[in-house]
C-alpha cells in the first residue's frame, strides 16, 4: 500500500469535479473577504482616525494575535465549508456507487480507509497552506505578519483534519448526501451545545463538557482576546478555555478516535 | 487447480437467509453461468466474493488464495449496474481503474474500439445511455487482462441490439480463454454462452455441471389441436407421454425412451384429434430450469 500512489487517486477523481471545486473556491473566497472585512470593519472599531487605539480588542491586530484571529477567522470556514465538503465527498461515492466499485475494480478495503485518511490529511494541509498564505500575502491583516507561532499553524492543521475526519464520519454513517450535510450541521451549529447545556443545568456542572469533539476543535482557534477579556471568561470554571495542551492532547485523541471509527467502518460494513 | 472455490457461504439479513450454505467450484476456462430467480442470491453470491459485502459464514477463495486481498487485481467484475464517476469521460474513468489495478499504459484505444466507445470516449459518462454505460462497464472489466471475468446481467435494461451486441462481445471475450462467470436470468443467454452452470434458488445450489449434463438428451414435441380438452384426456392417457407441461392451449411434452413425435402424430390421428401444431424441440435449459427451481 502506497499512500501517495492513494493519493493521487483521490486527485484524480475529485479535481475534476464541479462541485469540489465550487466548495475548494468558496472556501478560499469565503476566508479571503471576511479577513477583508475584519481587517477593515475591526480596524474602524477598535482604533480612532489617528490610528491610536480605542478599544480593548484592539490588541488582536498586532503580532502575534493577528495570526490567532486568522486562524479564528478560518475556523468558521474549516467548520462550515471544508466540513460541508468532506461530508459530500464521501456520500457521492455512496450516490454514485463508486466506493463498492473502487473495491470491486481491486483496491482493498484498508487501502480506501487509507485514502481516505491520506486525502484529508493533504485537504487540511492545503487549507494550512493557505491560512499562511493569507498571513503573508500582502499585509491582510495589521501589524507585521512577522513569522507565525508554530502553535497557531499546528491547530490550525489539526482543527481542519479534525473537520474533515468528522465530516467524513457523519457522512458514512449517513451515506446520503443531503441528511448528511444536515446531521452534521446541526452537530456543529448546535446539537452538542444544547447537549451540553441539558448536561450542564440538570445532571452536572462538570468541566468535562468542555472536552466534547466541536468544543475542543473549535478551542483550536480561539480569538485572542487581551488578557482582561481573558480574565473575566476564565472566573467561572465551566466557561474558562482549555489550555492549550488540554486541547492539544484532547483534539489528538479525537482524531484517532474518528480515523480509527472511519477505518472499522469501510472495513467492516456492507458497501 | 480450481480458480474459485466456495465452502458453505452464508449470508444472512436478520432471519432471511439470501445465502444458505453455498458450495461451488469454478475452474480455470469455464464459461460459467449462474441462474436463478430473481432473489435468489445469485447478487449476493459475486457481491461477496467481490469483497463489498461480508459473508455470515462460510469462506471462498480465488486462485487456490494464493493472491489474498489483491486477487481481485486479477478479476473484471461488472456487478449489478455500472458505477463510474459521472463527470469523468471514458477516457478518465478507464485510467482511475488501470491506476487502482497498478497497469501503466493501459490499451485504453483498442478497449474503446472492442466495446464501440471510440467515439464517445471525451464524453462525460452521465451523458452515455445504458447501453453504452454497460460497454464501458465491460471495458474496464477488461483492464489490466484479467485472467477472470464477473459479469452479473449484463444485457440488463439493454434494447434487443444492445443485447445482441453485448452478447457478441462476451463471446468474443470468451473466445480468447478467458474465465467468465456469468450471472443472468436470460437462459437462452446462458445456454448460448456457457460451458458450466449452477442453478441458485433461496440462497441455495440445486444443480451444477456442464450445460450438457444438465439439459436432458430427449428432445421435447410442442403440440396443439382445435380441442385442447380432448387433447390433454387423450394425451394423459396416451403411453408415449413420459410428461405433460400445458402452456395455455399448448401442450409440451416429453417423450418416453425410444418413441419419437411421428408415433404420437399417428396416434392421435386414430383418436380423430387433428394437430394444428407439433414442432419438434431440444430440450431447452428453460424447461430443465422451470423444473428444477420448481422443487
Amino acid at each position: 500500500m502506497n499512500p501517495l500512489h492513494l493519493l493521487k487517486l483521490e486527485w484524480s477523481k475529485y479535481f475534476p469535479n464541479g462541485s469540489f471545486r465550487f466548495f475548494v473556491g468558496l472556501y478560499a473566497g469565503s476566508f479571503t473577504l471576511v479577513v477583508f472585512l475584519a481587517r477593515s470593519v475591526g480596524h474602524n472599531m477598535t482604533f480612532d482616525s489617528n490610528g491610536t487605539t480605542s478599544h480593548p480588542l484592539a490588541g488582536i491586530f498586532d503580532y502575534p494575535n493577528n495570526w490567532g484571529l486568522l486562524a479564528c477567522i478560518g475556523s468558521w470556514m474549516n467548520v462550515f465549508v471544508l466540513g460541508t465538503l468532506g461530508v459530500f465527498m464521501i456520500t457521492m461515492e455512496f450516490s454514485n456507487r463508486t466506493l463498492r466499485q473502487n473495491v470491486i475494480f481491486g483496491l482493498t478495503r484498508l487501502e480506501v480507509a487509507v485514502s481516505k485518511l491520506v486525502w484529508a490529511a493533504a485537504l487540511a494541509l492545503g487549507a494550512t497552506v493557505f491560512y499562511l498564505f493569507l498571513g503573508f500575502g500582502g499585509e491582510i491583516l495589521d501589524g507585521s505578519p512577522g513569522l507565525p507561532p508554530a502553535q497557531d499553524v499546528l491547530f490550525f492543521f489539526i482543527q481542519v483534519l479534525g473537520y474533515l475526519l468528522l465530516s467524513t464520519l457523519v457522512g458514512l454513517i449517513v451515506r446520503q448526501t443531503a441528511l448528511a450535510v444536515l446531521g452534521y450541521l446541526a452537530y456543529v451549529l448546535f446539537l452538542e451545545t444544547a447537549c451540553r447545556w441539558i448536561f450542564y443545568f440538570s445532571i452536572a456542572k462538570t468541566r468535562l463538557l468542555l472536552f466534547l469533539p466541536d468544543q475542543v476543535l473549535g478551542a483550536l482557534t480561539p480569538l485572542p482576546v487581551p488578557e482582561t477579556v481573558n480574565h473575566y471568561v476564565s472566573s467561572n470554571p465551566f466557561t474558562r478555555p482549555l489550555s492549550p495542551s488540554e486541547i492539544a492532547v484532547t483534539a489528538l485523541v479525537y482524531l484517532g478516535l474518528f480515523a480509527a471509527i472511519i477505518c472499522r467502518r469501510i472495513l467492516k460494513s456492507d458497501l | 487447480m480450481p480458480l474459485l472455490t466456495v465452502k458453505n457461504l452464508a449470508k444472512y439479513y436478520g432471519s432471511l437467509a439470501a445465502l444458505n450454505g453455498l458450495d461451488l467450484t469454478v475452474e480455470k476456462g469455464q464459461i460459467f453461468g449462474l441462474l436463478g430467480p430473481n432473489g435468489s442470491g445469485k447478487t449476493t453470491l459475486l457481491a461477496i466474493l467481490l469483497d463489498v459485502i461480508h459473508a455470515s459464514g462460510g469462506n471462498f477463495a480465488w486462485f487456490d488464495g494464493t493472491e489474498g486481498d489483491h486477487a481481485r487485481n486479477r478479476i473484471g467484475a461488472l456487478l449489478e449496474t455500472p458505477n463510474f464517476y459521472p463527470y469523468l469521460n471514458a477516457d478518465q474513468n478507464l485510467s482511475l481503474v488501470a491506476s487502482i489495478k497498478r497497469v501503466s499504459n493501459p490499451p485504453l484505444d483498442s478497449l474503446l474500439e472492442l466495446v464501440q466507445l471510440k467515439d464517445r470516449r471525451r464524453s462525460p459518462f452521465k451523458t452515455y445511455s445504458l447501453g453504452m454505460k454497460q460497454r464501458l462497464a465491460l471495458a474496464a472489466c477488461l483492464v489490466g487482462d484479467p485472467d477472470v471475468l464477473v459479469l452479473d446481467e449484463p444485457t440488463n435494461g439493454l434494447d434487443p441490439q444492445g443485447m445482441v451486441e453485448m452478447r457478441q462481445i462476451i463471446q468474443k471475450i470468451a473466445a480468447q480463454g478467458k474465465t467468465i462467470i456469468l450471472a443472468s436470468h436470460i437462459l437462452d443467454e446462458v445456454e448460448k454462452i456457457c460451458s458450466h452452470v449452477a442453478i441458485i434458488k433461496q440462497g441455495k445450489l440445486l444443480a451444477t455441471g456442464a450445460i450438457g449434463s444438465i439439459l436432458s438428451d430427449q428432445p421435447t414435441v410442442e403440440i396443439e389441436a382445435p380441442d385442447p380438452e380432448k387433447l390433454f384426456q387423450f394425451l394423459s392417457n396416451c403411453f408415449l407421454v413420459k410428461k405433460i407441461t400445458r402452456q395455455d392451449t399448448r401442450f409440451i411434452l416429453e417423450l418416453a425412451p425410444g418413441r419419437n413425435a411421428g408415433e404420437l402424430n399417428q396416434l392421435a390421428f386414430e383418436a380423430h384429434i387433428v394437430l394444428n401444431h407439433l414442432v419438434m424441440k431440444k430440450q431447452s435449459l428453460e424447461v430443465e430450469f422451470l423444473e428444477i427451481t420448481r422443487t
